[in-house]
């Protein structure tokens, strides 16, 4: 334990954040994370392990996991729960025929104790494409308003394309975690 | 300068020195509350050495009593062993959990001779049920585990209906696409219409042959067998699953294949495209034209040959070495561009 309160205070002090990203294949995972960043979106392979970025957001330093998707790894995200602050789950609204294991992918992930406490940000990415599922629509799929009564959640309509809707996102998930963790300051 | 440094330096130093004192107290206390609180059975947590011991003599009592177990002269009535083999299979657990709890500090070889040795006794316990149980148990205890299985099947499918019943019924009207069709020759031209903002999506197609003119979003393919599909630039992505037997000729961003079998694609795409789960997979480069393809990729972005339709990343073959279940198209095979300009739009009701 020694170790790990010695970690919580390093992330207390430099106002660290950890935020896991995570969903289907072919959501916009990565897009959405270079898209915040600034950085060039118009060459993005397939994500086949994960990537961190590192991003001053307010006065907050994000460490964002951008996990992979496909379903070979996604076995694979288990290994990056421990310490997760917020998790974003992104949604493909264009994709209507998979949103059923969009939904059953997510209900598994937060039955995860160890994302027990962490702060819920729904994406419904895509909303630029015609045909995409409203942000009420994929709340009413996902089931939302049945989640855990203490669990931190929103979902936000957005377009990694445009770029609209992400800094609404990020900005209440940083609200809501700091709110939480930096109850003090 | 010089006499500058050292008195400057001097009261650094004696802070630094009490600051130093007070962290060595600290830790004392620290080491002292520490040992005072600690469970005499746990190893000090930081510890190699006392780990090491530790986990060798469980290891030790484990396998006496595994032997212990097996070499009683009678056979042990099942129903007096089985209490016994439970209390090995929690020591086994538990020695797991102390292994997990401490793994953070163990060097790499002590925890993987570790996991190593778990799973032995693992096996050792398995093998020594096997023998002290007679098999009429195990045939029961498979029986009742596949009982429960319909129960949870008939569950999940009670489920699922619900789920089904949740989904707005706009979607399926509204997401344009051609669907559930055989042996037709399909022609569809987003180019006048300009509505190329949208998805569209190929489902349940067999023997057809479909062509795509103009520019849209988003493209989604599934379940098509023996089809050939030519597809103008998406600006997005493309998500094909379980197709057979099929040529596709298609121009995007993004490109993953899912369950596809003896397929050929020819694409043009500007990151690498992915397969997962397939096998049998050739590719080549894009092969479409029409009367002005070429503006619309260079709209796309899609005007460059980036020569990524060679490579193929593929999820079920993460190794150096070349995966089996994808090939290149050699070029003396590659179809010949097909050109769709003088072909009509045959297709609207989508």
């Amino acid at each position: 334990m020694g170790l790990l309160s010695i970690i919580r205070k390093i992330k207390r002090k430099e106002k660290e954040m950890r935020i896991l990203m995570v969903g289907l294949d072919n959501s916009g995972k990565t897009t959405i994370v270079l898209r915040i960043n600034g950085e060039d979106t118009s060459i993005i392979s397939p994500t086949l392990g994960f990537n961190i970025k590192t991003i001053k957001y307010q006065k907050y330093s994000l460490n964002i996991w951008d996990v992979g998707g496909q379903k070979t790894i996604r076995s694979y995200w288990r290994n990056y729960f421990e310490q997760t602050d917020g998790l974003v789950w992104v949604v493909d609204s264009s994709d209507v025929r998979r949103l059923e294991d969009c939904r059953m992918e997510l209900e598994n992930l937060l039955k995860e104790e160890r994302l027990s406490g962490a702060s819920l940000l729904v994406f419904a990415n895509k909303q630029d494409i015609q045909g995409a599922l409203t942000p009420a629509e994929i709340t009413k799929v996902l089931n939302l308003e049945a989640l855990d009564k203490t669990r931190h959640w929103k979902l936000v309509g957005c377009s990694a394309y445009t770029g609209e809707g992400l800094l609404e996102g990020f900005d209440w998930l940083v609200q809501d975690i700091a709110s939480r963790i930096y109850v003090l300051d | 300068m010089e006499d500058k440094n050292p008195t400057s330096e001097t009261e650094p130093d004696a802070q630094t020195h009490k600051k130093h004192l007070a962290m060595l107290d600290r830790l004392a206390n620290l080491h002292q509350t520490r040992s005072s609180t600690r469970n005499q059975s746990k190893p000090e947590p930081g510890s190699l050495s006392s780990f090491l011991s530790l986990f060798s003599s469980t290891k030790l009592s484990i396998e006496s009593d595994l032997t212990r177990l097996l070499s009683s002269d009678s056979k042990p009535d099942p129903a007096v062993a089985k209490p016994d083999l439970d209390k090995i299979s929690t020591s086994i657990s538990d020695l797991e959990r102390v292994l997990a709890q401490n793994s953070y500090f163990l060097p790499s070889y002590e925890l993987r001779s570790s996991l190593k040795s778990i799973s032995d006794l693992k096996g050792a316990l398995e093998k020594a049920s096997s023998e002290l149980i007679p098999r009429k148990k195990f045939s029961f205890k498979n029986k009742s585990a596949l009982r429960k299985d319909p129960a949870e099947l008939f569950k999940q499918s009670e489920e699922k209906p619900q789920s089904d019943a949740n989904l707005p019924t706009k979607e399926i009207k509204s997401s344009p696409g051609i669907r559930s069709k055989k042996g037709a020759v399909l022609v569809k031209n987003f180019r006048v219409l300009d509505e190329g903002n949208g998805e569209f999506t190929l489902s349940d197609l067999d023997s057809c042959e479909v062509y795509i003119k103009g520019r849209i979003r988003a493209l989604f393919i599934n379940r098509l067998t023996n089809c050939r599909v030519f597809c103008g630039p998406v600006l997005g992505s493309i998500l094909i699953e379980e197709v057979r037997g099929c040529l596709f000729v298609l121009a995007s961003h993004q490109i993953r294949i899912h369950q596809a079998k003896e397929t050929d694609f020819y694409l043009r795409v500007r990151s690498r495209p992915i397969i997962e789960d397939c096998g049998g997979v050739r590719f080549g480069p894009y092969r479409f034209s029409y009367e002005g393809v070429d503006d619309e990729l260079r709209e796309s972005r899609l005007d460059e040959e980036t020569g990524n339709w060679g490579n193929v990343d593929d999820f079920k073959w993460l190794r150096a070495v070349q995966s089996p279940n994808w090939c290149l198209i050699p070029e003396e095979e590659w179809v010949d561009t097909v050109n769709a300009s003088e072909l009509e739009e045959n297709f609207d009701d989508c």
